[in-house]
């Protein structure tokens, strides 16, 4: 096991910057997801970390050591790859002890070892099989054995669940937070699926456009999304995002816009504006709640309802307040017709302001 | 419109059966021409067949029987009593060997830096590499003989070898480097994170997995030297070291008597090329539309 | 022949220590290029490792001055590669150029070189009476252009001009390309019908293109035979049959003597026909039924359909193939020189190609008929070039 440091990391493409000045430690033991949509550098900054890759700029260490010009071979990783990558001409057996067997280790540890991680995985049965007779979860189950046989300093992986149908994914979701749990090793875990990163991760960082977004706990990032991205990114359904201007007003803060004016209390920002400051204000889905239904005191937005859709145990209600949109998330039992008009209330501390220039969270 | 309205069942039946008609028709003729042109093309072979049966009193006849009256094999023993048709065919082995072994290891690797890299110069080689094809092959065969006649190489193995080992190679490449490109990055990804050298995920992964095209390159080499005839024509003139087609040109000459031998000659060594080319045909020609070029 | 065959191994040991050393060799360029011994270590260290292996292999002495100018000159070769290693390739690219090296080194002697050579022998003079005081001491006269003027002055063979052999060629090409595209266009969309016996049918339309050349084009030849062949024996029996042809002027023919060229021709459509096919056939295949359905429910005829969507659509197979299939034709020597090739063969049905073959190696004019394929090549060259250039104008049109 083993600590995980990307320092300054930078990388082009001909003349296109894919990765910007990335900072990044990874304690030891820890499981750290590398989350963001298709194309921000996540997957780049893995290959980067696992020597598949070459950075322009940048230093790169696995337990201390500087590998930047160390191949894959001697850095001690091991991958599992988003088309699992199984040697078609090999069984499954060959398959999981073909890094030990080019480490010319002993035969019968190379068994014991293929043995042990084909027990964690369920997969005893299939090691004399070919990749080719196998179904989506089972190469994903072979593909995570072939890494832990090998006992790296470093597991990394890359959209390992991407492949596979809604149900089998969930499945091997709880697996692999089970197999983390047992190996208590240093993950490094690429996705782009934000359900993923909440449930599996200790620590989540966020990517998008080649830099890093925030970094910290997923209650974290969930709950104080450091800028706009992250807020939009984190959580389904999205965020609401209402721009407006704040301002001081008496004692407290006013929210306005030229459909809505909300009064807010003072303790809301640790340093409010002194001065009216254009903002994006974000309200999560959930926070919003039809006036009436909560205690006194919340203020209602006026919005009408345009389109309400029934997914089980809650509904959607999308809303439009003035010219904006705006969803609402509610108990199945609620019943707004289309069309309607009602006060939407909400908890004053479950919005976050952010400044619409810098997009930054104001504080 | 109205008719097809009013139209009754038995009249949709009646349609019907014309359109069946119309159809099995239609299958006949297709199969009446397809069985032409297969005659066409397996006649010449059973032609073959009939003159090499033939007795020896009876080899130059305008007979047309596909089994000729008094068919023996002596044509057969007499081809290799009287001729170095053995020899022949053992020179031929030999060098189509070696120029195929030595063709398709080279192709191997080249085709594989023209799959996965992009260095300078890449492109521009692989265009020329087609561009190959088009000097004509009289034209590389002046200087080539007269470089193995001033190294002394005439009516030796390795002459020939010599001039046989490259002329494939442009399109073996071609083909093997096809091949490589669908073969997914990740399983070298996959063996370099496990512990081999870039080189050794080519050997101990891309290699493997290519046998198919590699086969495929191979025939393709094969049959390229063993059914050449011009190169050998210049470079060999002792008939000790003559390949078969040599061989066969010489016994069918200008004088019919050796027919008999010469169709047995010809029999022989068609029929496991053919026997060859038939079982590999479908890989043979999917590798060959892949890169959509050559014959 | 079991000396020949350890001449064989020998050779083939002898490749694999040379494909070793070139490996070495780049090997050492590309990962010590930053010591400071690099330049001065291998522009002496490589010189002295290649005399080595010489006096090693060669037995007697060499002359002194001949040495010492071999030795300055790998010096001076050796230190530009070793500078050019150092300042510009800098261990770059290194695992593919070291990959590609025995290839390229193989293509760069057996067809770089000998093409420069063959430039060289155009501009000189070797012919019969010159050959054995080349290989004795490798001096040759130069001539400038005159084999080039002879080329178009003096024909190869006797009785065609130059420029009849030039039209001869292109006709010979046309028709050939012609027959086998509309032959295996037939072929091909016969065998895409829903058939029994598709399978078999295939593999008995291949055979033509799978026999041996030699074998399918001798055999051939003795069908063309004026009495004893197939072709004329049906004609004379067509005419014991049906009496009145002959007064039609119906007669057997003297395929080889009087009409070489097309004996030639028929035999290279019957040979081609199977390549196009296959090619045409996994284009035919690799179109979707839809388009049919979605035509056919437009409303357009079988016509129709062959026109709008067969045809475009098989285009990117169908170009290559013709391009391909051009040249080869045009190249094609194998036939012509295999039906009317031995002593005293007609020179009726010569192509270019086969003309300069016959020069070179049946009439030993050696500088002339380099000339003479420095010549055939750039009139190839032309015309492909005309043709891609003609072939990608209409693509638009094709859409």
């Amino acid at each position: 096991m083993a600590s995980v440091t990307l320092r300054n990391i930078v990388k082009d493409f001909n003349d296109n910057r894919v990765l910007d000045n990335v900072t990044l430690g990874i304690a030891d033991r820890e499981f750290l997801v590398l989350v963001g949509p298709s194309g921000c550098g996540k997957s780049t900054l893995l290959r980067i970390l696992a020597g598949l890759e070459d950075a322009t700029g940048g230093e790169t260490f696995i337990d201390g050591t500087l590998v930047n010009h160390l191949p894959p071979r001697s850095r001690e990783i091991a991958m599992v790859f988003q088309d699992y990558a199984l040697y078609p001409h090999m069984t499954v057996a060959e398959n999981m002890s073909f890094g030990l067997r080019l480490r010319r280790m002993p035969k019968p540890e190379i068994e014991a070892r293929v043995r042990e991680a084909a027990g964690i995985l369920q997969i005893e049965k299939l090691l004399e099989r070919t990749p080719k007779q196998l179904s989506g979860g089972q190469r994903q189950r072979v593909a995570i054995g072939r890494a832990i046989v090998r006992k790296p300093k470093v597991f990394l992986f890359d959209e390992p669940l991407s492949n596979l149908d809604a149900k089998l994914r969930e499945e091997m979701r709880v697996e692999i937070a089970k197999l983390h749990q047992r190996l208590h090793s240093t993950i490094v875990y690429v996705t782009h699926d934000q359900v993923e990163a909440m449930t599996l991760a200790s620590r989540i960082a966020v990517i998008q456009g080649g830099t890093l977004q925030q970094v910290g706990t997923p209650e974290q990032v969930f709950s104080r999304p450091e800028n706009v991205f992250v807020a939009g990114f984190i959580g389904s359904p999205t965020m609401n995002f209402v721009a407006g201007t704040l301002s001081p007003e008496g004692t407290g803060l006013c929210f306005a816009n030229d459909a809505m004016k909300v009064a807010l209390p003072a303790g809301l920002l640790e340093t409010p504006p002194a001065a009216p400051l254009p903002v994006i204000l974000g309200v999560r889905p959930e926070s919003l709640r039809p006036a009436g239904d909560g205690p006194a005191g919340r203020q209602g937005i006026p919005a009408e309802v345009d389109v309400v859709e029934l997914l089980g145990h809650r509904k959607n209600v999308h809303l439009l307040a003035g010219g904006t949109k705006l969803l609402m998330v509610v108990d199945a039992a609620f019943s707004p017709r289309a069309g309607e008009s009602l006060q939407v209330s909400f908890d004053a501390a479950a919005l976050h302001f952010f400044d619409r220039t810098t997009t930054k969270r104001l504080r | 419109m109205d008719e097809a309205k009013t139209s009754s069942l038995e009249e949709c039946r009646a349609i019907l059966a014309a359109h069946h008609k119309r159809e099995s028709l239609r299958a006949v003729l297709i199969h009446i021409c397809l069985i032409a042109c297969c005659v066409a093309c397996i006649y010449p072979v059973l032609r073959i067949l009939a003159v090499s049966l033939r007795p020896g009193d009876r080899i130059i006849s305008t007979d047309l029987a596909l089994i000729p009256a008094g068919a023996t094999f002596v044509s057969y023993l007499r081809v290799f009593r009287e001729t170095n048709f053995l020899i022949w065919l053992w020179n031929s082995l030999v060098i189509t060997c070696v120029t195929s072994v030595i063709g398709v290891s080279l192709a191997s690797t080249a085709g594989y830096a023209f799959s996965r890299f992009r260095f300078p110069g890449s492109k521009l080689g692989l265009t020329l590499l087609l561009g190959t094809q088009m000097i004509p092959a009289a034209m590389l065969l002046l200087p080539l003989f007269l470089m193995i006649m001033r190294l002394g190489l005439t009516n030796t193995y390795l002459g020939m070898i010599i001039s046989y080992s490259v002329t494939s190679l442009p399109f073996s490449i071609w083909i093997l480097k096809g091949y490589y490109d669908t073969i997914p990055r990740s399983l070298e990804e996959a063996a370099l994170v496990d512990g081999t050298s870039r080189f050794g995920a080519f050997w101990r992964i891309v290699l493997p997995l290519s046998t198919p095209a590699l086969s495929i390159a191979f025939l393709f080499n094969f049959t390229q030297a063993w059914n050449e005839y011009l190169v050998a024509r210049v470079v060999l003139t002792d008939s000790f070291r003559y390949t078969w087609t040599l061989g066969l040109f010489e016994l069918q000459g200008q004088y019919l008597t050796q027919w008999g031998m010469f169709a047995a000659a010809s029999l022989m060594v068609t029929a496991p090329v053919l026997l060859v080319f038939l079982y590999s045909s479908k890989w043979l020609i999917s590798g060959l539309t892949l890169g959509g070029v050559k014959g | 022949m079991i000396e020949s065959l350890l001449q064989v191994v020998g050779f083939v040991a002898l490749l694999a220590v040379l494909v070793v050393a070139l490996e070495l060799y780049l090997h050492a360029h590309f990962t010590q290029f930053d010591k400071r011994w690099f330049l001065p270590g291998m522009a002496l260290g490589v010189p002295a490792l290649a005399l080595a292996g010489i006096f090693f292999s060669t037995e007697g002495r060499p002359d002194p001055g001949w040495t010492i100018s071999l030795i300055g000159g790998l010096c001076v070769a050796e230190f530009l590669v070793a500078l050019f290693f150092r300042y510009y390739v800098r261990g770059k690219h290194s695992l593919p150029i070291m990959m590609l090296a025995p290839g390229l080194l193989g293509l760069i002697l057996l067809i770089v070189y000998p093409l420069i050579f063959e430039v060289y022998l155009a501009f000189h003079d070797l012919k019969l009476t010159t050959v054995m005081a080349w290989s004795g001491t490798g001096a040759l006269p130069f001539v400038g252009f005159k084999q080039f003027c002879k080329v178009f002055v003096s024909s190869p063979l006797s009785g065609v001009t130059f420029f009849q052999l030039f039209l001869r060629t292109v006709w010979w090409t046309f028709i050939n390309v012609v027959c086998h595209v509309v032959g295996g266009f037939a072929l091909a969309i016969l065998l895409n019908n829903q058939i029994r016996f598709k399978g078999i049918y295939r593999t008995f339309l291949v055979i033509p293109w799978a026999m041996p050349q030699v074998v399918a084009v001798l055999a051939l030849r003795g069908e063309f035979h004026s009495q004893y062949g197939f072709i004329n024996v049906m004609i004379t029996r067509l005419l014991e049959w049906l009496p009145w042809l002959s007064r039609l002027g119906a007669e057997p023919v003297q395929w080889l003597s009087f009409h070489p060229l097309l004996t030639c021709t028929l035999i290279n459509i019957w040979l081609g026909i199977p390549f196009m096919m296959v090619i045409i056939l996994g284009g035919l295949q690799s179109i979707s039924r839809h388009y049919y359905d979605a035509a056919a429910i437009d409303g357009a005829s079988a016509f129709q359909q062959f026109r709008l969507i067969t045809l475009p659509l098989l285009r990117p197979v169908l170009a290559p193939a013709i391009t391909l299939g051009s040249i080869w034709t045009f190249n094609n020597i194998n036939v012509i020189y295999l039906v009317t090739g031995q002593a005293g063969g007609t020179e009726d049905a010569d192509i270019l190609v086969s003309a300069l073959y016959k020069a070179a190696f049946t009439y030993y004019r050696y500088s002339y008929s380099a000339a003479f394929a420095i010549v055939i090549f750039l009139i190839l060259f032309t015309l492909s070039l005309l043709w891609v250039r003609y072939s990608k104008g209409t693509e638009s049109a094709y859409g």
